[in-house]
């Protein structure tokens, strides 16, 4: 058996040559990839096709070519895979004329959980909402709305959780906390299948993403490798060292350095190998005698890497 | 499946689950049905539905004798109002009500996302729409005969009706029901439907009996009255009757349940 049968069999969500179509409209296009435990965050512009990859994963919509497995399973058709797997819509519509309880508990019942009322009560003191737990979901603010259906989604502490969206309307605290809660789960060995636009939010929770655009997966795997991938583009590192000008000399003889500027802070070099860099970085430092006290990539962000696979 | 053990580590474990309980399942359904059908615009609906035929029966008895004979009216008016006009309307308004609305605003989804099997998320809901449709109907039967026939039960015409509509009201129901689940125009590809071909190709054509709910109504309330009468005695047999409407029922449960396979919701995100 090969590695990536392997792969395919053991990932919590695998994705194998995926093509999804609407008559002559092709929302997704030939995507390979797996998620594993962890957080995984999902990114793309509006329409990219992020909703519908999270559609499959939940085996609520059949590929029209290709594979979707979970844990090696194909999900189409078999409610029964949602003991181990739960959605988080991005829709705030919720059944307004029950209290969170009442839905909490409605969707533990339909789960088949034997304490209903011990789980509803755990996965609503989780998101905080334990001390409102009686009122009507139908005067509930937008951000309690999100924290109702992410308590709906944990009431039986799935292994994959995928999210449409869930930090839209929270404020920060809420935002917060629900990314410990997401790193708990995470670090439980849950996968965590995570999608938004706002690279910030996912920035903040996820090291690992799949960017899709136009329906096709752009890059897949952990942003900041993706970052240094990006050869064409050159990177901006920021040093601090004890004896700056000495150190900005020796990299300048580098051909791979373009440019050095230091200021009172440090020294900011761009570079267009970084790998390159971090090893001349530490041989001038060892031949002159030069003490790093820090080494830090400016440009790592993941808006970073974003705007360039976007333009590209 | 094989799912990996969790981290106990870091986390509790997940709530203990087995298998779902087909009672407390089908209470919650009917629960999450009642919750989203009741809006004042079905209400309202159904009470004046339910009402109409009483309005003819208070008319007929403040004639008195000039009315003629009641079990003449009564079967007119179950056949017209009750079977022609209430019974279809309220089931089209109950077996549609929550499947539309869940769909329409995405909240199906929390249903189909649950290890409860589709075909009795299906079963459940129309459970919930034949009982609701059976008594209101039963209701404005009741009534009707009450205040025509001044509390009597001539010829067993109110009780036969009273079948008939707790067996029509479950036809219907699964019809619309699975209506609610394929086309996205349920209500008006219902009303169409009750107008048009129940009301007017059916009673148009003696052949197209064996088709209409109605007339498969009309054969269940003839099985059990004494009355007779053009209407009651046009209809297909009770046999083929019966035979119909379980073949709709279990074919609502089993398209139904694979609809819900792939949910149709207009979308779930903004």
């Amino acid at each position: 058996m090969t590695h990536e049968m392997t792969r395919v069999m053991t990932a919590p969500i695998s994705f194998e040559h995926v093509s999804v179509w609407y008559g002559d409209v092709v929302a997704v296009n030939d995507i390979t990839c797996h998620v594993d435990a962890g957080i995984t965050g999902l990114l793309g512009p509006n329409g990219a096709g992020k909703t519908t990859l999270l559609q499959l994963a939940a085996g609520l919509l059949p590929p029209s070519s290709g594979r979707v497995q979970l844990f090696g399973e194909s999900p189409v058709a078999r409610p029964e895979i949602f003991r181990h797997v739960a959605l988080v819509p991005e829709r705030e519509a919720l059944p307004g004329m029950l209290t969170p309880r009442e839905f909490v508990e409605a969707r533990a019942t339909l789960l088949g959980l034997r304490d209903v009322r011990g789980a509803a009560r755990a996965a609503l003191e989780q998101v905080e909402l334990d001390t409102v737990a009686t009122r009507r979901i139908d005067g509930f603010s937008k951000g309690m709305r999100q924290r109702t259906k992410l308590a709906a989604a944990l009431v039986h502490g799935p292994r994959v959780v995928l999210l449409d969206e869930p930090f839209n309307g929270l404020d920060p605290r809420q935002r917060l906390h629900m990314m410990r809660l997401l790193e708990a789960r995470a670090a439980a060995g849950t996968a965590v299948l995570l999608s938004s636009h706002i690279l910030e939010e996912i920035e903040e929770v996820a090291a690992q993403i799949l960017v899709v655009l136009a329906g096709r997966l752009a890059a897949s795997g952990d942003y900041r490798a993706l970052r240094r991938l990006m050869s064409d583009r050159p990177h901006t590192v920021f040093v601090r060292a004890s004896a700056p000008r000495q150190l900005a000399a020796a990299l300048m003889q580098s051909d791979t350095v373009l440019g050095v500027e230091i200021d009172e802070a440090g020294i900011r070099i761009r570079t267009t190998d970084f790998s390159a860099l971090s090893r001349m970085l530490v041989r001038a430092a060892h031949h002159g005698g030069i003490t790093l006290h820090e080494v830090q990539p400016t440009d790592e962000s993941l808006e970073h890497v974003f705007a360039y696979l976007v333009e590209r | 499946m094989t799912v990996p053990p969790t981290s106990h580590m870091t986390a509790a474990s997940p709530p203990a689950s087995g298998p779902i309980s087909y009672a407390a399942t089908a209470r919650v359904l009917m629960r999450l049905a009642w919750a989203r059908t009741f809006t004042p615009m079905v209400l309202l609906g159904c009470i004046g539905l339910a009402l109409l035929p009483m309005v003819f029966a208070l008319v007929f008895a403040a004639r008195g004798s000039l009315s003629g004979d009641p079990v003449e009216f009564l079967v007119m008016r179950y056949d017209q109002l009750v079977a022609g006009l209430a019974t279809p309307l309220i089931a089209l308004l109950v077996g549609t009500s929550a499947f539309s609305a869940e769909s329409d605003d995405g909240t199906l989804v929390y249903l189909v996302t649950t290890t409860t099997p589709r075909w009795w998320i299906v079963a459940s809901r129309v459970t919930f729409a034949s009982l609701l449709t059976g008594c209101v109907s039963a209701l404005a039967v009741w009534g009707t005969g009450a205040i025509a026939a001044n509390g009597s039960d001539p010829e067993h015409v109110t009780s036969a009706f009273t079948l008939a509509v707790f067996f029509g009201g479950a036809t219907y129901a699964a019809l619309f029901t699975l209506l609610a689940l394929v086309t996205r125009r349920a209500l008006v590809t219902g009303l169409v439907y009750v107008l048009f071909w129940e009301a007017t190709l059916s009673s148009t054509f003696p052949a197209l009996h064996y088709l209409s709910v109605r007339y498969w109504m009309l054969s269940v309330a003839a099985r059990f009255t004494d009355a007779s009468g053009a209407t009651l005695d046009d209809g297909p047999s009770l046999g083929f009757s019966v035979a119909a409407s379980i073949v709709l029922l279990l074919a609502t449960v089993v398209i139904g349940g694979r609809r819900l396979d792939r949910p149709r919701v207009t979308r779930l995100g903004t």
